[in-house]
């Protein structure tokens, strides 16, 4: 048993939520090879080495060092010139790579905007086993949009560490979709160092049978005038367990900052269980931080209306389902991107 | 805009300390003989010694929490737990020593009884002092009396309910508490009985270097009704004082309990007290709490929705100034059909003062048609405070309506400026802000404790805008 993705900041442990303690996972040593790795656009990879520094928070040393240590796949990618079109990084996990244990980072020089997008899939073999890490260094009036998809199948076991650091005026904006995994495990943490960053974290999570999902997102704000804000938007079904955990840290010295966080889970399963522990942290008196956090089943006289329209049941629930998540669908700028992850929903809540 | 700066309590009423003069002191320190020495001062029944020496065990292998607020400070090697005061208990204020009646008098509570309460209790570090209840409660069958006196004359009730609501391996202070318990209120209110005017409980620890640990058990019967206030205060010393209370409320079927806590501790205090409530069918549960006191305070009423349409509601508010880290909250789990909570709860930091709202909301999965929101807002007034809020959700269930909220920030500059475009002074404009923040709760405080709340904040606030 492993015990991952601990909060900054622990609560009463009989509230179940610190940590996620995974039974039958072991850590491999010995990591075989991965091939089915596919980028659009070559000229942005950096033959430098990727970071190896240690991640501030992370999802525990076990997990960080095997991807320091025993990574399949590193990727460094420069961002030196605005591009016009998104920068695909696409792992498909298969029968003949099932195993990804990869080491991305991501430096947008100063003045530079890009759209990257990073997509997981895999097909319905078993045993599958992802983990990552993701580290951001977003410079000087910098600009980036990053959308982070996990489409793996629902017995994967799926581990993602995303690190950002924001230097003065910053934009990092995130869509983070999260649906596949026995277990999928994330922690994000965002550094606004710098005077006027912004992050921004929209994520979509759709669970179903016994998917566990733990998210862990901490964003410190310590320059003046960040601003932070997350959105996070689910929907489980069957026994699927949710465990959301976001951190808005402001520390001294972050004055006129902002912190928004939002988390609502939507439950279409009596069996379905919601854990959320939206924190605000404050050491700064001159700052506005606000967190909700809800969740609920599907609001019958909706599902009335679209019945009566003609729909059954399954389709009226989708239909809900994907007006929830719409405002975020709306964020992703590929269409192409968008409409796999419309097929997906669909798909998935069939 | 310019900063508040501002003052520390004038606690003049609460710091006043008498000898420390006592009948008998346990020596310092946690050990089997000291547990059974006390258990002979008190002449507890057998069964009650038994059970303070299991609880004993239970603390030994209990660790420390290893969250909220730093308890390393604390060395039960040196603290007393138990401290016998050179008095025995009463019904008159009259046969009360001179100097413990004084400092009672002080904090106003014979004038109380006299004005507002139906009965008083008064305990005085381990020991209940006065008791007292209105001759017509006493004939509806109400009791109102010290726990010593309810293990002694109602053996049955007692052992039915004492650290059933608590169980002694609850955590590490509640097993603490179930080995050295002293003093405390019990209050019975039979089947049917509205109790209109309030009862009140006071404690005082007045001994340096010790401990209070009073035990209050209240069963409301089955529709009955009770508003319960409990008070506290010690004078500040040096050294850390401890306080580990427990509190068990059992609220049954169609009953109601109001149960109202103004707690001022000195600021060498450590407030580790346990509260819990069982909540019965169309029973409903009241909290009303205001935190002021305490060097650190680790306190989070919970209830237990366990009869259906159960309702409960927790007003609560922390005011932590220089050297305090009052770490509060509320749990409620949710665990039969159509129950509701409300949780408001408001936390000021101040002069490097620390706040943390830390709670828990369970939905069980045979809470259908549930309901809960919380809502919980701080204020900084300065910036060297520090103010968190770490609130947990367990859903269980779909049918279910939850939502949690939560807001931090300083006093609004606009505010400000349009009062005092209105001709207020800035000090004024920023008293009448905070108070206004603070009424949702002192509005739902008895009122003596109300004025209370607002002179404090008036104290606090005047003349210190620099």
């Amino acid at each position: 048993m492993i015990t991952v993705n601990e909060t900054p900041v622990r609560t009463a442990r009989n509230f179940n939520i610190n940590n996620v303690k995974l039974d039958e996972l072991e850590i491999q040593e010995e990591i075989m090879p991965f091939n089915n790795f596919k980028i659009n656009n070559n000229s942005v990879l950096s033959s430098e080495n990727v970071s190896n520094s240690n991640l501030i928070y992370g999802l525990g040393d076990k997990l960080e060092n095997q991807v320091k240590v025993n990574s399949n796949k590193k990727v460094k990618i420069v961002i030196n010139k605005n591009y016009a079109e998104p920068i695909e990084l696409e792992f498909e996990l298969d029968e003949n790579n099932s195993n990804l244990v990869e080491n991305i980072e991501i430096i947008a020089e100063e003045n530079k905007k890009a759209d990257v997008i990073i997509k997981y899939k895999s097909n319905n073999i078993d045993n599958l086993y992802h983990n990552g890490i993701i580290r951001v260094f977003a410079k000087k009036d910098s600009c980036i949009d990053i959308s982070v998809v996990n489409l793996l199948n629902e017995n994967a076991n799926n581990f993602i560490s995303i690190e950002n650091e924001l230097e003065e005026n910053a934009k990092i904006n995130y869509c983070i979709v999260d649906f596949g995994g026995k277990n999928s495990i994330t922690n994000y943490y965002s550094n606004l160092k710098g005077n006027c960053s912004e992050n921004k974290i929209n994520c979509i999570y759709l669970g179903k049978e016994n998917q566990l999902f733990d998210l862990n997102y901490i964003g410190e704000l310590h320059g003046e005038k960040t601003n932070i804000n997350i959105e996070v938007q689910g929907a489980l079904k069957d026994s699927a367990k949710k465990k959301f955990k976001g951190t808005i840290d402001f520390k001294r010295g972050s004055k006129k900052s902002k912190g928004n966080e939002n988390e609502f889970c939507m439950l279409l399963s009596d069996t379905a269980k919601s854990l959320a522990l939206p924190m605000l942290l404050c050491d700064e008196e001159d700052v506005e931080g606000n967190h909700s956090s809800a969740a609920g089943k599907v609001d019958n006289k909706q599902l009335f209306y679209i019945m009566s329209r003609g729909f059954d049941y399954k389709e009226a629930m989708k239909l809900i389902v994907k007006a929830r998540f719409n405002k975020i669908l709306e964020s992703i700028k590929d269409a192409k991107l968008k409409n796999e992850i419309i097929y997906e929903i669909d798909n998935r809540l069939d | 805009m310019s900063k508040s700066n501002i003052e520390e309590i004038n606690r003049n009423i609460y710091d006043i300390k008498n000898k420390d003069e006592y009948d008998f002191k346990i020596k310092k320190g946690l050990t089997p003989e000291i547990i059974k020495e006390i258990s002979k001062q008190k002449n507890d029944p057998e069964w009650m010694k038994e059970f303070r020496l299991k609880a004993l065990d239970v603390y030994n292998k209990l660790e420390l929490p290893t969250w909220g607020p730093d308890l390393s400070e604390l060395n039960m090697d040196d603290i007393a737990t138990y401290v016998k005061p050179k008095t025995g208990l009463s019904n008159s204020w009259e046969d009360v020593p001179e100097d413990i009646k004084d400092t009672f008098d002080k904090l106003g509570i014979p004038e109380a009884e006299k004005t507002s309460l139906a009965g008083v209790g008064a305990q005085y570090d381990s020991e209940v002092v006065y008791h007292s209840m209105k001759e017509e409660l006493i004939k509806q069958g109400v009791i109102y009396t010290d726990m010593e006196t309810a293990v002694r004359e109602y053996p049955d009730l007692v052992k039915e309910h004492f650290m059933k609501c608590v169980p002694v391996n609850d955590h590490k202070f509640v097993a603490l508490h179930g080995a050295v318990w002293s003093g405390g209120s019990f209050v019975y209110v039979p089947k049917g009985v509205k109790v209109d005017i309030p009862l009140q409980s006071y404690f005082r620890l007045n001994s340096p270097e010790s401990g209070q640990f009073e035990h209050t058990l209240i069963i409301v019967d089955e529709g009955a009704s009770l508003h319960f206030i409990e008070g506290c205060s010690a004078p500040k010393y040096n050294k850390v004082n401890l306080h580990a209370g427990c509190v068990e409320l059992y609220v049954k079927d169609n009953a109601y309990l109001r149960y109202s806590t103004i707690e001022n501790w000195s600021k060498n205090m450590l407030n580790l007290n346990t509260k819990k409530a069982i909540v019965g069918k169309n029973a409903k549960m009241d909290w009303v709490s205001g935190s002021f006191g305490s060097k650190i305070s680790m306190l989070y009423p919970m209830s237990i929705l366990n009869g259906e349409n159960s309702k409960t509601e927790f007003t609560g508010i922390s005011f932590a100034g220089k050297g305090q880290n009052l770490d509060n909250g509320f749990k409620v789990v949710h665990n039969a059909p159509n129950t509701s909570s409300l949780v408001n709860a408001k936390s000021i930091s101040k002069n490097g003062g620390t706040c943390t709202y830390r709670s828990l909301v369970r939905v069980n999965e045979n809470a259908k048609n549930s309901k809960c929101s919380v809502s919980c807002e701080s204020l900084m007034l300065d910036d060297i405070s520090k103010s968190d809020t770490i609130p947990t959700s367990d859903i269980r269930t779909d049918e279910i309506e939850f939502s949690h909220e939560a807001k931090i920030g300083k006093i609004s500059d606009k505010t400000i400026f349009y009062l005092m475009s209105r001709g207020i002074s800035e000090e004024d404009a920023k008293a009448m802000i905070v108070r206004g923040f603070a009424y949702p709760i002192s509005k739902e405080l008895p009122v003596e404790y109300a004025v209370e709340m607002n002179n404090l904040i008036n104290l606090e606030l005047e003349g210190a805008i620099g």
